[in-house]
């Protein structure tokens, strides 16, 4: 103790000149290591009262630390929202978005093979899941084919992402009509905040050539862009037999982006992508996957705490899969919101939007959506009103969603939230929402004909969902985050979903040997996630979480489903991930990420946990170089399917050489 | 022998250790001091509070001398708490200070001072516009908000908080400021001829 109390008298004076500063300077030193000790630092609300006691002169002498310790805006947010941060999504080392949802522990992420993925959140996971709503800078990636995501094509430069939020549960009163078990937005950095130019090459064994670049620069006084390009190419997965299997691929994209901040608070966008794919297939021949999207999005502030944003946006996908079918979608979209407060207790957002899918299918003998080409609409209007009982305290939240689509007709998503934040340190937050999973074309629109045994004019193998109807959700959730101390942030979200009208494959009327896609099935869940950020020491941040899920479903009285409730998600009941980031001398970064998932029920897949560590090491301030191992654990292991057309991931290293200028 | 050169080598070792364990700790705690500091939100509020001392509103102002003096914040609050842990139980000139979170302007026009929150950066023309000319001594650390007509702009250089004055607006606001508070500010806009 002697020799800690010089220790800081010393610094103090050599620091300070005057005694009461360097009383200040042995305060703050010894208070904060002390008390990180014993485990009870809170705020220093002490020193705000030892601030205010200094004179100007004093005041203007003390340093302020640039880290903020107070806690993230999301940090009082009434919803189990969790935030990766671009800095947490390179340092493991992941490559493509798939991967870096793998660092948020409340999503189910299983990669299916060298380029599926299933990913959900509270469950119903599988390569078609669809009740999760994915925006990329504003743009919703879905296909009105299954109501779901082909993530293989959702790439972003992702040294130029700002940030991942990910919201489990239902998110329907703003987000639209997939929102039901949560959202990903995937929000990329404006522009002015990448400029100059950045080279990245690599390779390894699993992904196997990569290289990324971007250039970033300013056309005018307030006008910045960037443009970027990359290209990977990836190795087949492996059979169970540790055989390749045949799916190897290659994608490439490019694009740009520019923003105008003509005046405080103003901002204009306008993105433009493009990318190509194309993966290997044994017969018929490769899948090609192709697209084109251009985004337009102005936010004007309009007063005090209001603003407006207009946002069009023009999306083309198409897709080949010989002998399967191939599909070209353009997706025109429309939307606006509006924010204002309304007298000194209210926050009024409310907004419309206009969606318009144009959608043609090529069929093919094996399965068939019918009719092959459709126009579908969707008009959505939503208003929420936000309540501040008490002022930083006590918030309430009421909305509603009132959306109409083609096949559902009109579907309202109304929620209630409150938020409790007592003091700084703590929020305790509950909610009830409705969220509906409307219809998309193959719930109603799939054939497959049938085997040719039969006699013919006989129904279908399957009939359409000629009857079927949205998936309801009541959700009712609860949860609490706290700061015990300010490097650690600790959240809990309990959750109990009951599901209605949940998809089947039932009996139809015509005959024993044809199916029809119904509502027969109703579903339960509970569960809970766990999560945490802990930075640990200025050098050293963990974050990570454990997430308990239980699902049950039933078909429903009268009802039947062939594949008993079962078909719709394969879900793990206990699943952990933890990310180390350590920051060694030498500007040595060591980062590893732990990972387990729980068996998966049916078809059964063994549980599993493995690890992915990068070292990275910048020699001089501009270059990075950085090798990163993933799936470190097994020589190869399952995540998804059936044991028998199962696919396995292999253990791969790959190096990286990145060149800022 | 050989039992004890063990011992004496295991002994000068754990003596090493112990060394080598404290200057690792010293160094983590000097590491520490010089990250820990405080917040500059709890440096701006105390800024805020002095700010108060140093002005002096004109008489018809205060209608009792033990009226409340009110600091507005217009838009999102950034200090946490800090700033109502600053002024509670403070009085300035026997006025207490107390802390008004404001949503509109006309719930700002009743504060004297008003610390205009960066997320008012897009309507900072039209709060100024408004504002202008009443006896309310405005605070903000948005970019250029002292050129835009805010009497005193935080800001922060090499870590340590500044602030710049505009003393043509404190004028048009009918306000006095020390010539303390004057003297130490980074810059004046509108300064007299001396």
């Amino acid at each position: 103790m002697t020799f800690l109390n010089k220790h800081f008298l010393w610094i103090g004076q050599r620091w300070n000149a005057g005694f009461r500063r360097t009383i200040l300077a042995i305060f703050i030193g010894l208070a904060a290591p002390q008390g990180r000790i014993c485990g009870q630092t809170n705020e220093p609300a002490q020193p705000t009262n030892e601030l205010k006691r200094l004179s100007l002169e004093e005041l203007m002498n003390i340093e302020v630390t640039t880290v903020s310790r107070r806690p993230e805006p999301w940090f009082t947010a009434p919803s189990a929202i969790q935030v990766l941060h671009g800095e947490d999504i390179l340092r493991s080392g992941a490559v493509l978005l798939p991967d870096a949802l793998r660092l948020a522990p409340n999503l189910q992420v299983a990669q299916v093979d060298s380029r599926q993925w299933a990913i959900s959140a509270r469950g119903f996971d599988n390569t078609l899941a669809n009740k999760l709503q994915v925006m990329i800078d504003g743009r919703t990636v879905y296909t009105p084919l299954f109501a779901g995501v082909f993530w293989e094509v959702q790439d972003v430069m992702l040294e130029d992402l700002d940030r991942i939020e990910v919201v489990s549960g239902p998110g329907g009163t703003l987000w639209g009509a997939n929102a039901v078990n949560g959202v990903i937005n995937v929000i990329s950095k404006i522009a002015k905040d990448t400029q100059g130019g950045l080279i990245s090459a690599g390779g390894g064994t699993f992904l196997q050539d990569y290289a990324a670049a971007r250039y970033g620069g300013m056309l005018s006084t307030n006008v910045y862009y960037r443009v970027y390009g990359k290209y990977f190419d990836h190795d087949n997965a492996l059979l169970p037999n540790g055989i390749d299997s045949t799916n190897s691929w290659r994608f490439g994209q490019g694009g740009f982006r520019l923003d105008w901040l003509p005046a405080q608070g103003d901002l204009a966008t306008i993105q433009f992508n493009v990318y190509g794919a194309s993966i290997e297939q044994p017969t018929p021949g490769n899948t090609t996957a192709n697209g084109q999207n251009l985004l337009g999005r102005w936010t004007h502030s309009t007063g005090i705490a209001s603003d407006l944003t207009l946002q069009f946006y023009w999306d083309r996908t198409y897709r080949d899969i010989p002998n399967s079918f191939t599909e070209d979608l353009n997706t025109y979209d429309l939307d606006f919101q509006h924010s204002f407060p309304a007298g000194a207790r209210q926050q009024i957002t409310w907004g419309g939007g206009y969606r318009l899918m144009v959608d043609h299918v090529k069929n093919s003998p094996g399965l068939a959506f019918l009719p092959p080409d459709r126009n579908l609409q969707l008009f959505s209007g939503f208003l929420q009103d936000e309540i501040f009982l008490v002022r930083d305290r006590l918030t309430v939240t009421f909305g509603t969603k009132l959306e109409h689509n083609d096949f559902s007709g009109f579907e309202v998503q109304p929620s209630s939230r409150i938020a409790w934040t007592p003091n700084e340190q703590q929020t305790i937050w509950g909610a009830i929402s409705r969220a509906v999973r409307s219809p998309s074309r193959i719930d109603t629109d799939l054939y497959f004909p049938n085997p040719s045994s039969l006699p013919p004019g006989a129904p279908p193998t399957i009939a359409g969902g000629p009857n079927f109807d949205s998936e309801k959700l009541l959700a009712y959730e609860l949860g609490y985050r706290i700061r015990p101390v300010p490097r650690l942030t600790l959240s809990l979200a309990g959750f109990y979903n009951n599901y209605d009208d949940i998809r089947s494959l039932s009996t139809n009327a015509l005959s024993n040997n044809s199916f029809v896609i119904a509502n027969a099935n109703r579903a339960e869940e509970w569960g809970a996630e766990l999560s945490g950020i802990w930075q640990a020491t200025d050098w050293w941040r963990l974050r990570g979480g454990y997430t308990f899920l239980h699902k049950q479903t039933y078909v429903k009285p009268g009802g039947s489903d062939l594949n008993r409730g079962r078909a719709e998600g394969n879900d793990p009941e206990h699943q952990f991930v933890l990310q180390s980031m350590l920051d060694l001398p030498g500007r040595v970064q060591f980062d590893v990420t732990l990972r387990y998932v729980d068996t998966l029920p049916a078809p059964n897949v063994p549980s599993y946990f493995t690890a992915d560590a990068r070292l990275g090491w910048q020699p001089i301030r501009n270059l990075e170089l950085s090798i990163v191992g993933q799936n470190l654990v097994d020589s190869q292991h399952a995540e998804f399917g059936s044991p028998v057309t199962r696919q396995e991931i292999p253990r791969s290293v790959f190096g990286k050489v990145t060149w800022r200028f | 022998m050989e039992i004890l050169g063990d011992q004496k080598i295991a002994r000068l070792l754990t003596r090493r250790l112990w060394l080598l364990a404290l200057s690792l700790y010293a160094l983590m705690a000097v590491g520490e001091l010089s990250a820990q500091g405080f917040r500059e939100d709890q440096v701006k509020a105390a800024f805020i509070y002095n700010f108060a001392q140093f002005t002096e509103w004109p008489p018809d102002v205060f209608q009792q001398t033990n009226a409340p003096l009110f600091i507005g914040i217009l838009g999102t609050n950034p200090f946490g708490e800090a700033l109502e842990q600053t002024v509670r139980n403070e009085k300035v000139r026997g006025h207490p200070v107390l802390v008004k979170y404001c949503r509109t302007l006309a719930e700002a026009e009743k504060c004297h001072i008003v610390y205009i929150s960066s997320s008012e950066a897009g309507s900072i023309e039209e709060i100024v516009a408004d504002l202008k000319g009443k006896p309310i001594l405005t605070v903000s650390d948005i970019e250029n908000a002292a050129y835009r007509g805010v009497i005193i702009r935080l800001m922060t250089e090499r870590n340590r908080v500044r602030f710049r004055i505009n003393l043509e607006a404190a004028r048009a606001a009918r306000l006095t400021l020390s010539s303390k508070l004057v003297n130490l500010a980074h810059s004046i806009i509108g300064r007299e001829k001396q």
